[in-house]
């Protein structure tokens, strides 16, 4: 044993936030396309088998120039060692068959694979595989959150606010449809791409409403998912292989959008606020600034996604100085355009709202009697509480009531629920 | 002398995000106790070592069973007690990740009060 005497300062690099996680994703996807997408969990073992290796040593000695070379040298030898094993059975993935049908060695033909460019395109291959039409939305979104954002199975049932096991189980079947399919791992060419690049898109979408919105439970926000969301789709926009990119900036732009006006969505409580309460001046400009940047280039592309109206509208939001300056008109006119593309009770009761600021809450009213009939929105809370705020600005008191308490009984976050007793108590001492 | 024991596969279930929260804590404790010129030296003992039992001409060299309980690393302190030593080791992260973390707290005999004697050391 030899001491290092007297010992270094170990923190001389500080490690970027989620570096783990974030490498963990990258490895993940090339391991798959070293072993096999039917490998998966082989691929999974060896990653977290190279983290800790990392975190034994890093914790005595420091971290490394390049973590993430340490970890991908670690993680590339311990894929050597394991193909050797196997050398007798002969079991290699098709890109490393190649390589040695190429002549090459089995080291030349991992390596090939660890390349700069291939990690990247790895991580595609990995989204679209995730995200194929086979494997149901739910297991989608557990399986891109497992294998390329590095969320645990206890991380991700947390932030769904769902058992661990369900989780377990939205995995297994989904790592069971990738082989039994059995799924390529690749990303899809000429008018496929296109198709598959909507269920892509949708799910990514999903994941950031996951954590903007979430369904149930005491904490409305969960940033991590919609961070993880943004970092995705970054990774589609930056691959050569995307030329039709009008939909991926136009949901950028959207959750750039909605992320800028995170620091102001809450109060102290944690209680959400609505866009006219919020203190614009905590809303992140520089985001904003991306959005718009990225909402020119959609419109440039083409806008022919929904994602592009529902960015614009919210451009229109995160422009205005403060809420009575909202540009109603415009947002209306969006939501027109939208509704073109998407006719669906959701999108008309959001519509309804704008309608309000322009035509007033009684114009808006006769629209959301309309929507009451839908069975989709039988139990859906903003229903409700929307009813309601057209009610209180017609000072029609008993009715904003009733519709808050049917508002209540639908709602299943508890900030929300306690936002709706609040406006009901209100309504009730006017009415006494 | 602190000799930490834990299981020989404890971090596998630890996440990414914990692991790298774990070794930042890791990395914060030993720059504190460096700083505060506590430390003389810590390293971790290599996941791959043999047993060696027996007795000559009937060695019996057995690999580590994963899950029982090893020395993983070691920590040489300059504790003025032991009471500094245990509060120094009951503030090791090893205990805030891990279910499994023992740490043995040892003095270290350096000198033989009753003869003087100086046991070998690198100084």
């Amino acid at each position: 044993m030899t001491e290092n005497n007297p010992i270094d300062q170990p923190a001389i690099h500080q490690l970027v936030d989620h570096l783990f996680r974030h490498e963990s994703g990258k490895l993940v996807a090339v391991l798959t396309r070293v072993f096999g997408s039917d490998n998966l969990d082989l691929a999974e073992d060896v990653v977290q088998d190279s983290l800790a290796e990392a975190l034994t040593q890093w914790q005595y000695r420091g971290v490394p120039d390049n973590p993430s070379g340490w970890l991908f040298r670690v993680a590339r030898n311990k894929s050597l060692n394991i193909l050797d094993r196997e050398r007798r059975q002969q079991r290699y993935s098709a890109e490393v068959r190649a390589g040695l049908l190429a002549g090459g060695t089995l080291e030349s033909s991992v390596d090939l694979l660890f390349s700069e460019q291939e990690i990247l395109d790895d991580q595609l291959r990995m989204l679209f595989t995730c995200c194929h039409p086979a494997i149901s939305p739910d297991s989608q979104i557990a399986l891109a959150l497992k294998t390329l954002c590095g969320f645990s199975v206890a991380e991700i049932a947390r932030s769904f606010l769902t058992p661990e096991e369900n989780i377990r189980k939205r995995l297994t079947r989904a790592k069971q449809g990738i082989r039994e399919a059995p799924l390529p791992f690749e990303v899809p060419v000429g008018a496929e791409l296109h198709r598959r690049l909507d269920t892509v898109l949708s799910t990514l979408y999903l994941l950031f409403n996951e954590g903007y919105n979430a369904t149930s439970g005491e904490d409305p926000i969960r940033y991590d998912l919609c961070g993880e969301a943004i970092r995705l789709a970054g990774l589609i926009e930056q691959h050569p292989a995307i030329r039709d990119r009008s939909a991926v900036y136009a949901l950028l732009a959207l959750m750039a959008f909605n992320a800028s006006r995170f620091k102001a969505r809450q109060d102290r409580e944690g209680r959400l606020l609505t866009m006219a309460e919020q203190d614009r001046s905590l809303w992140d400009r520089a985001l904003i600034a991306n959005g718009i940047d990225y909402l020119r280039r959609s419109m440039q592309a083409g806008p022919d996604s929904i994602y592009y109206w529902l960015a614009a509208i919210s451009a229109h939001h995160a422009l205005a100085p403060d809420y009575a300056s909202t540009d109603w008109p415009g947002i209306l006119g969006l939501y027109d355009g939208l509704l073109r593309m998407e006719d669906s009770p959701v999108v008309r009761l959001n519509r309804a709202v704008a309608l309000s600021m322009v035509e007033g809450p009684q114009m808006a009213l006769q629209e959301l009697d309309r929507l009451q009939e839908d069975a989709t929105l039988q139990t859906y809370p903003y229903l409700y509480s929307t009813r309601a705020e057209m009610y209180l600005r017609l000072q029609q008191f008993p009715a904003a009531s009733a519709c808050l308490e049917k508002a209540i009984a639908c709602s299943t976050l508890e900030k929300e629920a306690e936002r709706l007793r609040e406006r009901l108590a209100f309504c009730r001492e006017k009415i006494s | 002398m602190l000799l930490i024991h834990n299981t020989m596969d404890h971090t596998a279930k630890l996440s990414p995000e914990e692991m790298q929260r774990f070794l930042k804590d890791c990395m914060d404790y030993i720059n504190r106790l460096v700083s505060q010129g506590k430390l003389k030296g810590a390293q971790p003992l290599v996941k791959e070592g043999k047993i060696i039992s027996g007795s000559r001409g009937s060695w019996k060299d057995g690999p580590f069973n994963e899950a029982k309980e090893v020395i993983i690393g070691y920590y040489h302190l300059l504790a003025k007690d032991i009471d500094e030593a245990i509060a120094i080791a009951k503030e090791n992260p090893e205990f805030a990740y891990t279910a499994t973390a023992r740490i043995e707290v040892r003095p270290i005999r350096t000198i033989e009060k009753s003869t003087g004697f100086l046991y070998p050391s690198q100084e």
